[in-house]
């Protein structure tokens, strides 16, 4: 399969979808062997469309802005004037999102047979799956802005669906709509974005934007606002302040979906905007520093909130919103390289994190780390391989994070303010000391609820052979970055080289001193955790009592929630009754009521007119007609 | 060729007529009639005017043929509701057939 054929990645899982939704019923096994097998083709699709991808590189014919190809004219209004292409756009990054995507899919919804089996609407959850990675890879693949748009709704669409998948569950129902509705206050920004690009350019097409924008054909100012509008739908989907209320409470989704969604794929939707439009986010620097503050802020804020959670899959949502934070900052500092590469280590170790949590949940159907302990002798395997993506999460040498938040690192000391180092390298730390907190009060110490602690067993081999998988691909996944890795797979100069193409030496050697420096903050931030916390809830809840003030503030999460609620009940209500007065007392009451009620009063007034003889009409014609003539003669 | 004000008289007097006569009688048979008159007026004057400006056209007299014709249906239908109305109220009298008021 070459690059032209790229349209079929999205065609299979969309044609699942449709299968699946409507005839799960009739199948054996409500289809779910149909999902999977679909994605295992599109796996291998993949890996077909990069050995051409990587032979036409090698080669020389690859063009550093990849490669469009036109698939049909969707929409053409005037001869041209406005035209929205369906066209696959196939490059480097696309490169690195494509394998991500599926074979996490492909991880989740094998562990799914498992996770989901028994549930109601068994088929109904792959279906829904399936339209999401179908929406995905389209989303990937877009070569225009519209259908980038389309795709993002689409798998805006199918996050809803999966976290409001338990409907039945009030907290589930209103968290899938505060999902939906705050992303979409996002979505507003990136449609502004895109139609003041095509207001200043007359194209939807990516890559004629990017040339355009770069040649400077856009007033500065103009493209200062538009490029922070595209980036605040990436605030939405990717869960950064202020619209990350959103992603904790998404957590009501079955766990499989957070591993596959909200961790790897969905939520790194908008690093991938900003990353596909970084030649335009380099020539204006005030977009590209709005893009490194909010991500700054957001990895630190994200980070304490992860520290006092209780509940082992909302820890990981807020270390997802806090990484997500990371890969902002290196994309505001223009390390595009650093951006996607933390973007594909991270979605292995926290799928896999997420998919760990998922089995413990699966076998003690507890989901509060107080509650939990000593699951290490029940569950050796989840142990093991949620061990290794906590120390991927935390950044310990050879393990995938480390590398790729070390390059973080590195380029924000080179190229961001003096300041934002220490705080992001003392984030990289309070990362460590949270996983590790989770990773103790989960596996380690005495069992605290004896009764789930003996009920516990471990996963069944569909869960567990995903975990094993990912597992792997987090130990490996950070080798990736050397050189001779990237030659021994058939692509000179490892993924740096690949995605950051304009400056191929990005990753050509490390950094021993200062990736020594970041490997022991990781290690300190180990230790200050196992010290702490291992096994021993007691210590835990005595924590609280050093600063409760603080606590509080931190597990609500920085009152933000409370604000938002206050903000919505006493402006948009208010401003909502206020509106209400004016609709029913001044349009209806005053204007349509009040002008009816003019009318009656005059018809009751005059009715006497009406006698109904009919000499007094006749007169009154006759008597009419005469002054209506000598009007006329008169005139 | 008589002048045609000499029409124009006839048919204004006629029709002053009539009116004076739906104005001024009760009786619905007698209001008919006078609307009849009225009608009569009009079609001299279409009739009239149709011979002294253009004598070749017909448009003049085929309206006169469509006034007599829609007269005779609007009397067959007016005769329907003045019996109608005599047959409830023993009266022909249209000041009495005053219900349909407020």
């Amino acid at each position: 399969m070459g690059m032209e054929q790229a349209w079929v990645l999205p065609a299979i899982p969309a044609t699942l979808f449709v299968l699946i939704a409507l005839f799960n019923g009739l199948m054996p096994r409500r289809g779910d062997f149909l999902a999977v097998l679909g994605m295992l083709t599109v796996v291998a699709l993949v890996f077909v469309l990069m050995a051409d991808f990587m032979q036409a590189f090698n080669h020389g014919h690859y063009e550093p802005q990849g490669t469009n190809v036109y698939a049909f004219d969707w929409v053409n209004i005037g001869q041209g004037f406005f035209i929205i292409e369906f066209s696959t756009y196939v490059d480097a990054i696309t490169m690195v999102m494509l394998p991500v995507v599926t074979i996490v899919a492909l991880m989740v919804l094998i562990y799914s047979t498992g996770y989901m089996k028994g549930e109601a609407r068994y088929g109904w959850y792959f279906a829904v799956l399936s339209l999401f990675v179908a929406a995905m890879l389209t989303l990937v693949l877009s070569g225009n802005l519209i259908q980038l748009y389309l795709a993002w709704e689409g798998v805006g669409l199918a996050s809803y669906l999966l976290i409001g998948f338990y409907w039945e569950r009030q907290s589930a129902a209103e968290a899938a709509k505060k999902a939906f509705v705050t992303t979409r206050i996002g979505d507003v920004g990136l449609l502004i974005g895109i139609i003041m690009l095509w207001r200043a350019t007359g194209t939807f097409d990516i890559q004629e934007i990017i040339a355009a924008a770069t040649s400077g054909q856009i007033g500065e100012t103009y493209l200062t606002v538009a490029m922070i509008m595209l980036f605040g739908g990436a605030i939405g989907k990717s869960a950064q302040f202020p619209l990350h209320v959103w992603l904790p409470d998404a957590m009501e989704g079955p766990t499989p979906v957070s591993a596959l969604i909200h961790a790897a794929t969905m939520v790194v939707a908008g690093v991938y905007l900003v990353a596909r439009f970084s030649p335009v986010y380099a020539e204006v620097l005030i977009a590209r520093d709005v893009v490194l503050y909010i991500g700054l802020f957001t990895a630190f804020m994200a980070a304490t909130q992860g520290l006092v959670s209780n509940d082992i899959k909302r820890v990981l949502a807020y270390s997802t919103v806090s990484q997500l934070g990371f890969m902002f900052v290196a994309l505001g500092v223009g390390a595009v390289g650093a951006a996607m590469f933390h973007l594909f280590t991270h979605a292995f170790f926290k799928a896999l994190l997420f998919l760990g949590s998922g089995s413990v949940i699966h076998a003690t159907h507890h989901q509060e780390v107080e509650g939990l302990g000593g699951l290490r002798k029940k569950m050796p395997i989840t142990t093991v391989t949620f061990i290794i993506g906590s120390l991927a999460l935390s950044g310990i040498p050879i393990f995938a994070g480390f590398f790729s938040k070390d390059e973080i690192l590195h380029f924000l000391e080179a190229d961001g303010p003096v300041w934002a180092y220490p705080v992001l390298a003392g984030t990289a730390m309070l990362t460590a000391i949270y996983t590790t907190r989770v990773v103790m009060l989960t596996f380690f110490g005495e069992p605290k609820d004896q009764h789930a602690f003996d009920h516990a067993h471990e996963s069944p081999p569909s869960m567990a052979g995903p975990l094993v998988f990912l597992a792997l691909l987090a130990t490996i996944a950070g080798f990736f970055v050397f050189d001779q890795v990237g030659e021994a797979l058939g692509f000179a100069g490892g993924i740096g080289y690949l995605v950051f193409i304009d400056h191929p030496h990005e990753f050509t050697s490390i950094d021993w001193v200062f990736a020594g420096t970041a490997a022991a903050m990781s290690v300190i931030g180990v230790i200050i955790g196992w010290a702490y916390w291992h096994g021993d809830a007691e210590r835990a809840r005595r924590a609280r009592g050093w600063a409760p003030d603080l606590h509080a503030f931190l597990v609500n999460r920085w009152y933000m929630d409370h604000m938002y609620q206050a903000i919505i009940n006493r402006g948009i209500l208010g401003l909502a009754g206020a509106v209400a007065w004016f609709d029913k007392r001044i349009v209806n009451e005053t204007g349509v009521d009040g002008g009816a009620q003019t009318f009656g009063y005059f018809g009751y007034r005059l009715k006497f007119l009406h006698t109904g003889k009919i000499p007094n009409y006749a007169l009154g014609m006759a008597v009419g007609i005469v002054a209506l003539t000598l009007v006329a003669i008169g005139g | 060729m008589i002048p045609i004000e000499n029409f124009l008289v006839l048919s204004a007097i006629l029709f002053a007529i009539g009116f004076y006569g739906v104005l001024a009688r009760r009786n619905a048979i007698l209001i008919l009639m006078a609307v009849e008159l009225m009608l009569a007026g009009v079609s001299i004057n279409f009739i009239a005017f149709a011979t002294y400006l253009d004598a070749d056209a017909f448009s003049g007299l085929v309206f006169a043929l469509f006034v007599i014709a829609v007269a005779a249906a609007e009397v067959g239908l007016a005769l329907g509701v003045v019996l109608r109305l005599f047959r409830e109220r023993r009266t022909a009298n249209v000041d009495e057939a005053d219900s349909l008021k407020w």
